[in-house]
């Protein structure tokens, strides 16, 4: 048995804004959400990329002590998220704690802040008598942190699936909730990810010299996605989540059905941990079509994984030509907002479904003069009114883990 | 009994090693029991006082009735006791065992909380 699969409510926190409203307008606006890494005490002065897709507008969150006690600040972007998308899709509180609903949702590694807490504890040089892990320090850092606190923040018994895929999370998370609703085992699944603000990760990536250094003093003009002057990736943070549903379930409650999900795609590079692979990668892009049922022209629009990084946006655009053609539009919408690590997946979908509804294309920012090795793709190099009938979000992770992710307006 | 000088020497220097240690013990020994006995003299009424503001603090309880059920009330749950266990040990001065920790496991109230405390510094006189 195959079911329909339908999208009814979305939500976002990222460095462009929060909500519907404030999202188009800086994807309208071309703003930046990139600014001056912040200061954490640990690794930024070690660290030669000075820049970072910053969350730095407050956000008011309303949870009982009792939730936000178990919570990390990961956490809380996931619960937030959640708690705008269970608010727009007006499912009853007997339905979402039926059992009938589930939850895949992850982050990169859990929460850094707390882990980082935990070790400066412990190897600081003020540990006395009664230094110890608090009873909570696990419940907040724990890899599945978000999926948890959110089934417990309102009462969801489905299936949990917490992946754990660096930049492929959070695109797994809603393929495998998409699965999990087409073939019958879940009639709804809440799928998202989320990353709060760590300087660890930007060390790693700044390590293997794929970040951005060259624009430090103009956070605004990196990452630079398919450009000539590109310099590298821009970490970011952030949290988004979708609600999929069964398509006759959300039809017959009346729910405000956004898109349907025709297909998902998720393999491996089977090789190097790190490297792009362009024949893993186009492998992909060919399933998620074969999953979709549809042919290659058919897809409006893609957005593209594009770092910002030499030669991982060389290889994507080889791969999105030998699959596509020029035929859809190519937009990096990394180049907003910098990579948002596990969440990146769910939050390019969350704007592909805004862009989809208002019928206009982000064009990718700060891409001036596009890399000749990049070029034979259909780059949106300026905002154009387009219908968005048919989208592709795809993503590629550490690991080799690559994911194509297909959606259509209904 | 022939002693002679060396051995008096011995012995003399024993006997004041004998009084240094029996002087520091006792010192010691009082500095310990003094602060047994401060934490003994904390008044029930100072113990509920330092309680009422680790729960206001830490857990955003603000002046529980002494009977509340804590867990019914105010969805004070083990996680939470376990937080308060080491607040409690830094209140006493010594950190409590795993066997004493897990005496507070059933405690539901203020008052068993405060009847607690007192239990673990007297376990120490």
């Amino acid at each position: 048995m195959e079911r329909r699969v339908v999208i009814t409510a979305g939500s976002a926190i990222t460095p462009i804004g929060h909500g519907k409203d404030e999202i188009i307008q800086s994807l309208i606006n071309g703003v930046s959400g990139v600014k001056t890494l912040r200061k954490d005490d640990l690794l930024e002065n070690y660290i030669h990329s000075k820049v970072f897709g910053t969350v730095d507008y407050p956000i008011e969150y309303d949870f009982k002590r009792s939730d936000r006690k178990t919570m990390g600040p990961v956490a809380y972007y996931a619960c937030q998220v959640v708690k705008e998308v269970l608010e727009q899709a007006g499912l009853d509180n007997g339905f979402i704690s039926s059992g009938r609903l589930g939850v895949a949702f992850g982050s990169t590694h859990g929460s850094p802040t707390v882990q980082r807490d935990i070790y400066r504890n412990f190897f600081g040089g003020s540990r006395d008598q009664f230094s110890t892990v608090s009873a909570v320090d696990y419940l907040k850092s724990m890899v599945h942190t978000t999926a948890v606190n959110i089934t417990k923040m309102f009462g969801i018994t489905g299936r949990v699936i917490s992946s754990s895929t660096a930049c492929t999370t959070s695109s797994q998370s809603i393929g495998f909730g998409y699965e999990m609703v087409k073939y019958g085992l879940q009639d709804a699944m809440i799928c998202g990810g989320a990353d709060e603000y760590d300087t660890t990760t930007v060390a790693v990536f700044d390590n293997l010299l794929a970040c951005s250094t060259a624009f430090n003093d103009t956070p605004h003009l990196t990452p630079r996605p398919f450009e000539v002057r590109r310099d590298g990736l821009v970490v970011g943070e952030g949290g988004g989540a979708v609600l999929l549903e069964e398509y006759q379930q959300a039809k017959k409650r009346g729910a405000n059905i956004i898109a349907e999900i025709i297909g998902f795609a998720c393999n491996n590079n089977g090789g190097n941990l790190i490297l792009p692979d362009v024949e893993g990668t186009k492998k992909t892009l060919r399933l998620g079509l074969k999953s979709a049922k549809i042919r290659a022209d058919e897809v409006d629009f893609i957005s593209a994984h594009a770092t910002g990084t030499k030669m991982g946006d060389v290889i994507e655009a080889q791969a999105i030509h030998s699959i596509y053609d020029n035929s859809p539009y190519i937009t990096s919408l990394k180049s907003y907002m910098g990579h948002t690590m596990g969440t990146c997946g769910v939050i390019e979908m969350v704007l592909t479904l805004y862009m989809m509804e208002k019928g206009f294309i982000a064009p990718t920012l700060n891409l001036k003069e596009i890399d000749k090795r990049c070029a034979m793709i259909r780059h949106v190099t300026e905002l154009c009114e387009s219908a968005i009938r048919v989208a592709a979000i795809q993503n590629f992770a550490f690991g080799g883990v690559n994911t194509s992710l297909i959606m259509k307006k209904i | 009994m022939k002693v002679n000088i060396i051995d008096f020497k011995i012995l003399w220097y024993g006997w004041n090693l004998r009084q240094f240690q029996l002087v520091s013990f006792r010192r010691f020994g009082n500095l310990k029991k003094e602060k047994f006995v401060k934490h003994m003299q904390l008044t029930r009424k100072e113990i509920l006082h330092d309680l009422i503001r680790i729960f206001r603090e830490n857990f955003e309880i603000d002046n529980p009735g002494m009977e509340d059920d804590l867990r019914k009330e105010y969805e004070f749950d083990s996680i939470d006791a376990i937080e308060l266990l080491v607040e409690i040990e830094k209140m006493l001065g010594f950190p409590l065992t795993q066997e004493e920790k897990k005496q507070a496991i059933n405690i539901r109230t203020f008052n068993q909380i405060c009847d607690y405390i007192v239990a673990m510094a007297s376990a120490r006189t």
